[in-house]
């Protein structure tokens, strides 16, 4: 409950912040819709011609790019700003602030930041969904508990690697490479070349994140799969936990 | 004259090998083109255009590779500097800040450009036969297009972080020329495939000369009126030119020292 509390707490003042800046905040907003529209446009460049994506009809493809844009949503309003700052704070030495609060300081560096620039984001995903949704058959409960899971799975894939930054110091662009990857997953996993199917399956599994929600959800994977994804997550969120563990080890503080 | 400026350059160098680890990772997070090559050369396996899946390998390898030539990040330090107050010492000094922002930019491509040859290496192996030397004439006027794509980029930058002045915060208004420069240039779908009308109404606007005119010519590739997009691409560099030093002039009429 205490933590609950300090997660609004945190989430009302860094929303306060943003909205100083009104220019920037239009023009963000006017660029996610602008990029979105831009994708579905791209995505259209294969269907206009007759070419279905490794057999995922339009509709069906269009949930996949639903999924990408949730977790883009989510990148870029609180996971991003919060895991780049654990950069900025080793590198400035306030990191050791946050550690002296008694709370779980992964807690601490994981929620503190949020911006509103991810809202446009979650809306276009809202739009597409309702639009796929109506065309074909599909199994939202599954589809939101998919997204979900995937959401733990991205956030502790880039909180690991963000905890790099220990020992690297400046390191701001390793969060962004992940969230590349993922803006790259936005269409079916089949549609891509083989080389590049395994990497985003092994090497960075974006695959789980952006198409398996759509496959679950449209019947293509059976529900089994679900079970699949949450041991998935789970697994990688401890191994965050227990990497931050071991990192913190490394930090030796501001001034030495 | 000429010794500032190599000392100017080999100073950022140093500087710039020290973020050598933070610059690979953004390297990486500029993959897209590979992975919209991946979509691609799938299609065309499965017979989407009468293209070679090897002729998108090598389209996107170069976009990619013009793009590289041309990233910056001066809107986003320009924006900071203003906002922490750095920018006034920048101002003390007997040389307008805008060489410091450039030599930073020229000097990182001498730390970017050896991670571009490994990733060209990978590249050969996963799809061996897709490069082929096209001629030091080609590679030249490629190369020539990605040094005015770059100063038109870097123009467009500066002007925009300049803005910093007076809106205090403008790191996302280069966010929304990126999205221009992403969906009409070119980066994500060969032009050529565009619809036609579409494709002549974005001529005259900068985007596809910054990476669908230097990707074409590194690659050989035949391309329709060449000298008008070279024309069109100086042109468009002019005037952010202009733009960007009538900004400085106000800008610096605006600016209080002090984290404004």
């Amino acid at each position: 409950m205490r933590y609950l509390r300090l997660f609004f707490l945190f989430w009302q003042t860094a929303l306060a912040a943003r909205m100083e800046y009104r220019a920037n905040f239009l023009a963000a907003l006017g660029v996610v819709f602008l990029e979105s529209a831009g994708m579905v446009f791209g995505l259209y460049l294969f269907y206009q011609n007759g070419y279905d994506l490794g057999g995922w009809r339009w509709q069906e493809a269009l949930l996949v790019m639903t999924a990408a844009r949730f977790l883009d949503g989510v990148f870029v309003s609180w996971i991003n700003p919060n895991l780049r700052r654990i950069s900025e704070r080793v590198q400035q030495g306030t990191l050791d602030f946050v550690l002296m609060k008694p709370a779980d300081s992964q807690f601490l560096v994981s929620v503190e930041q949020f911006t509103v620039w991810g809202l446009p984001s979650f809306l276009v995903a809202g739009v597409l969904f309702l639009y796929a949704a109506r065309a074909v058959a599909l199994n939202a409960g599954y589809f939101v508990l998919a997204l979900l899971l995937a959401g733990v799975l991205f956030y502790a894939l880039a909180f690991a690697l963000a905890t790099t930054t220990i020992w690297f110091v400046k390191l701001y662009n390793v969060v962004n490479f992940l969230g590349a990857v993922l803006w790259n997953a936005q269409y079916p996993m089949s549609a891509f070349d083989r080389p590049f199917r395994l990497l985003m399956t092994y090497a960075i599994p974006v695959y789980f994140m952006t198409t398996v929600p759509a496959e679950v959800a449209l019947g293509r994977k059976g529900p089994g799969f679900l079970l699949v994804l949450f041991l998935l997550s789970l697994w990688v969120f401890l191994f965050s936990r227990a990497f931050w563990r071991f990192a913190l080890k490394s930090y030796s503080s501001a001034s030495s | 004259m000429l010794r500032k400026a190599a000392a100017f350059l080999s100073v950022y160098y140093a500087h710039m090998t020290v973020y050598r680890g933070e610059i690979l990772f953004w390297l990486l997070s500029g993959l897209a083109p590979f992975f919209f090559m991946a979509i691609w050369v799938e299609a065309a396996r499965h017979g989407l255009t009468d293209r070679d899946p090897l002729a998108f390998a090598r389209y996107f390898f170069f976009i990619f590779v013009a793009r590289q030539l041309q990233v910056l990040w001066v809107t986003w330090t320009l924006s900071e500097e203003i906002k922490n107050g750095l920018f006034a010492f920048k101002l003390l000094q007997p040389l307008d800040p805008f060489w410091h922002y450039l030599a930073q930019h020229l000097a990182e491509r001498g730390v970017r450009l050896p991670m571009i040859l490994v990733l060209l290496a990978v590249f050969l192996w996963l799809y061996p036969g897709a490069l082929v030397f096209s001629g030091w004439g080609p590679l030249f006027l490629g190369l020539l297009a990605s040094l005015l794509g770059f100063l038109l980029n870097f123009f467009v930058a500066y002007a925009l972080g300049l803005l910093a002045l007076w809106l205090e915060e403008a790191t996302d208004l280069y966010e929304a020329w990126y999205v221009f420069f992403m969906l009409f240039s070119g980066y994500l779908a060969p032009l050529d495939l565009y619809p036609a009308s579409v494709r002549e109404g974005l001529f005259f606007t900068p985007f596809p000369h910054l990476a669908y005119l230097p990707a074409s010519l590194f690659a050989g590739a035949r391309v329709e009126r060449a000298a008008s997009a070279f024309l069109v691409l100086i042109l468009w560099t002019l005037l952010f030119y202009l733009v960007s030093r009538w900004l400085w002039k106000r800008g610096l009429r605006q600016f209080s020292a002090m984290g404004a």
